[in-house]
């Protein structure tokens, strides 16, 4: 069952004090450690055994899926194939991400591919969040591949978090949207001390009247870099907007690209990026209200990775 | 009170051939703010106004001279320390955070995430709407809501002295009225030491004290009778006498 570092990754990554209520697939170590299907939701390990088949019946609504995988043996790279097939007029939420304990100096990882097919007018909510923890000097790698597939007039959220401890990321995160479908997405990634990640998304709106946000948060302390790439294509009347904004702290790099790309006459895309450091005006602010420089800095990192 | 005793603030500035030259903006100013009083500070743009609140403050260094409150010498202690020894700032241009709601800011500044508490402070201020406590901080507020949170931010603080900075920036004209009214209860109810940096007649009008800087001193302190024939003196706008003839072409760029 769950030791106590299996519940500290539990708490990190999916919210959870102990076993989800509903349906679930845990996964320990790169084996299934607990399940639990819904009269809804069915899971099963995929044929050739690399992942699981998520399915959610059409019609189901207010439900919830944990998939969360903790990893804590030393030496082991997992890599998970997940796939979810939601039906038409679904409204569920999705909790996946990966906590990964580090406690020699061996490396550790984990790639999670994870495919999205959301059927007709479903609403989909996804939260993901990744963490590395643990005394160890190992290397821990987490890429997570993230795409989804929107059918007419579905819309799906995405949270995407990195929250800290993760040495290596190449993280990839791709839509696909039909008509009348959206997409909302965040990533939130903190980077300290030696740490890069590198962020390569996709987005093609491909349907009429389809639209898609992305936002991207980043921090960057210590020495570590990140780097961010977003494509947005549009092949319809549709709209899109990027929003990429990275705070750098101490000695962090950096380097942001948004591209736009129109393939129809009447699609409206957009971009901002920014890269800097903590406005002086905003610490300045919170300091007259009492907090010290650090508090400041803090309250203004925590409310961006909000 | 607050005792300012002759402050000095200068700036080093790089000329086009890269030579420091030394500016002094605030040039000796020494005077004492009594409790429970209204002042406003006023005077031309660039004389040096919101300079010496900030100074008050501590947002800006002080080259030289002394700052006392309750005959405390703060003058070495930084924002957070003369924060939370009563001194609050309403800045002109306030900060925008992306992340960060009303709620956060105010519970900050009242030191409470209790909205009982919160609530109180959005009836002081004369806030109605609770939703208004969930908004961001951030680029989608109007000028006059952003203004409104750096009120209420102030007022929360429940400070000795209140110094706002241009309060009116981005107001529409009907709610400047409602605001003076709250400044003077926040002085009438909770004895705050109320410092308006203004050009505003009306900021002036509800002023007991008037303070006109010019070029970085005092150069007059007194109340609106005696100081509005100064004030018409000194060309705020010296449009007119330089610019009013086309043959100054530099003033139409």
């Amino acid at each position: 069952m769950l030791d106590v570092i299996d519940r500290e990754l539990l708490k990190g990554v999916a919210d959870l004090e102990g076993i989800p209520k509903g349906a679930y697939n845990i996964r320990k170590n790169g084996k299934l450690l607990a399940r639990q299907v819904s009269a809804n939701i069915l899971i099963e390990t995929n044929e050739d055994n690399t992942g699981i088949n998520i399915i959610i019946k059409p019609g189901t609504v207010n439900e919830s899926v944990h998939i969360p995988v903790i990893l804590s043996q030393a030496d082991l790279f997992d890599v998970v194939k997940n796939s979810f097939v939601i039906g038409e007029a679904c409204d569920v939420t999705i909790v996946a991400g990966c906590g990964i304990h580090c406690g020699s100096d061996k490396p550790e990882g984990h790639a999670g591919i994870h495919e999205f097919k959301i059927g007709k007018s479903s609403k989909v909510k996804y939260v993901e969040k990744h963490l590395g923890v643990g005394p160890g000097s190992g290397k821990r790698t987490l890429n997570p591949v993230t795409r989804v597939f929107l059918e007419e007039r579905a819309h799906a959220e995405m949270e995407l978090t990195q929250i800290g401890g993760v040495d290596n990321a190449q993280r990839t995160n791709e839509a696909d949207l039909g008509p009348g479908s959206s997409v909302l997405i965040t990533e939130r990634v903190m980077t300290d001390g030696v740490q890069r990640a590198v962020s390569k998304n996709t987005i093609l709106l491909k349907g009429e009247g389809s639209r898609a946000e992305l936002i991207s948060r980043s921090v960057i302390r210590g020495d570590s870099r990140q780097d961010f790439y977003a494509v947005l294509e549009a092949r319809a009347r549709s709209y899109g907007h990027l929003e990429c904004d990275a705070i750098v702290m101490d000695n962090g790099t950096n380097e942001t690209v948004p591209s736009l790309r129109s393939l129809h006459p009447d699609a409206e895309l957009t971009h901002e990026a920014a890269i800097g450091k903590i406005a002086n005006s905003q610490l300045m602010k919170l300091m007259s209200l009492g907090l010290t420089y650090d508090e400041a800095v803090d309250r203004i990192i925590r409310g961006f990775l909000r | 009170m607050l005792e300012i005793k002759d402050l000095y603030f200068s700036v080093d500035e790089q000329d086009a051939q890269s030579v420091i030259h030394t500016r002094t903006i605030v040039k000796g100013v020494s005077f004492t703010f009594k409790k429970g009083k209204f002042y406003a500070i006023t005077g031309p743009n660039g004389s040096g106004k919101t300079t010496i609140a900030k100074l008050i403050m501590g947002i800006n260094p002080i080259t030289s001279g002394s700052v006392l409150l309750e005959g405390r010498d703060i003058t070495s202690l930084g924002v957070t320390e003369r924060a939370r020894a009563g001194i609050a700032y309403s800045f002109q241009n306030p900060a925008r955070f992306k992340g960060l709601t009303f709620r956060d800011m105010l519970s900050i500044s009242a030191g409470t995430t209790d909205e009982s508490e919160l609530v109180k402070v959005l009836i002081r201020v004369g806030i109605c709407s609770l939703d208004f406590l969930d908004k961001e901080v951030g680029h989608a507020l109007s000028g006059g809501e952003i203004k409104k949170i750096e009120l209420a931010t102030t007022i929360a603080r429940n400070p000795k002295v209140a110094i706002y900075d241009e309060p009116d920036t981005g107001i529409d004209l009907w709610t400047i009225g409602p605001m003076i009214e709250l400044l003077k209860r926040e002085r009438d109810e909770n004895g705050a030491t109320t410092i308006v940096v203004s050009h505003n007649e009306k900021f002036l009008q509800a002023a007991e004290e008037i303070l006109l800087i010019r070029d970085g001193q005092i150069m007059h302190v007194g109340d609106l009778s005696s100081t509005t024939p100064l004030l018409q003196d000194l060309d705020f706008c010296n449009w007119k006498t330089i610019c009013e003839g086309e043959a100054y072409a530099r003033c139409h760029r």
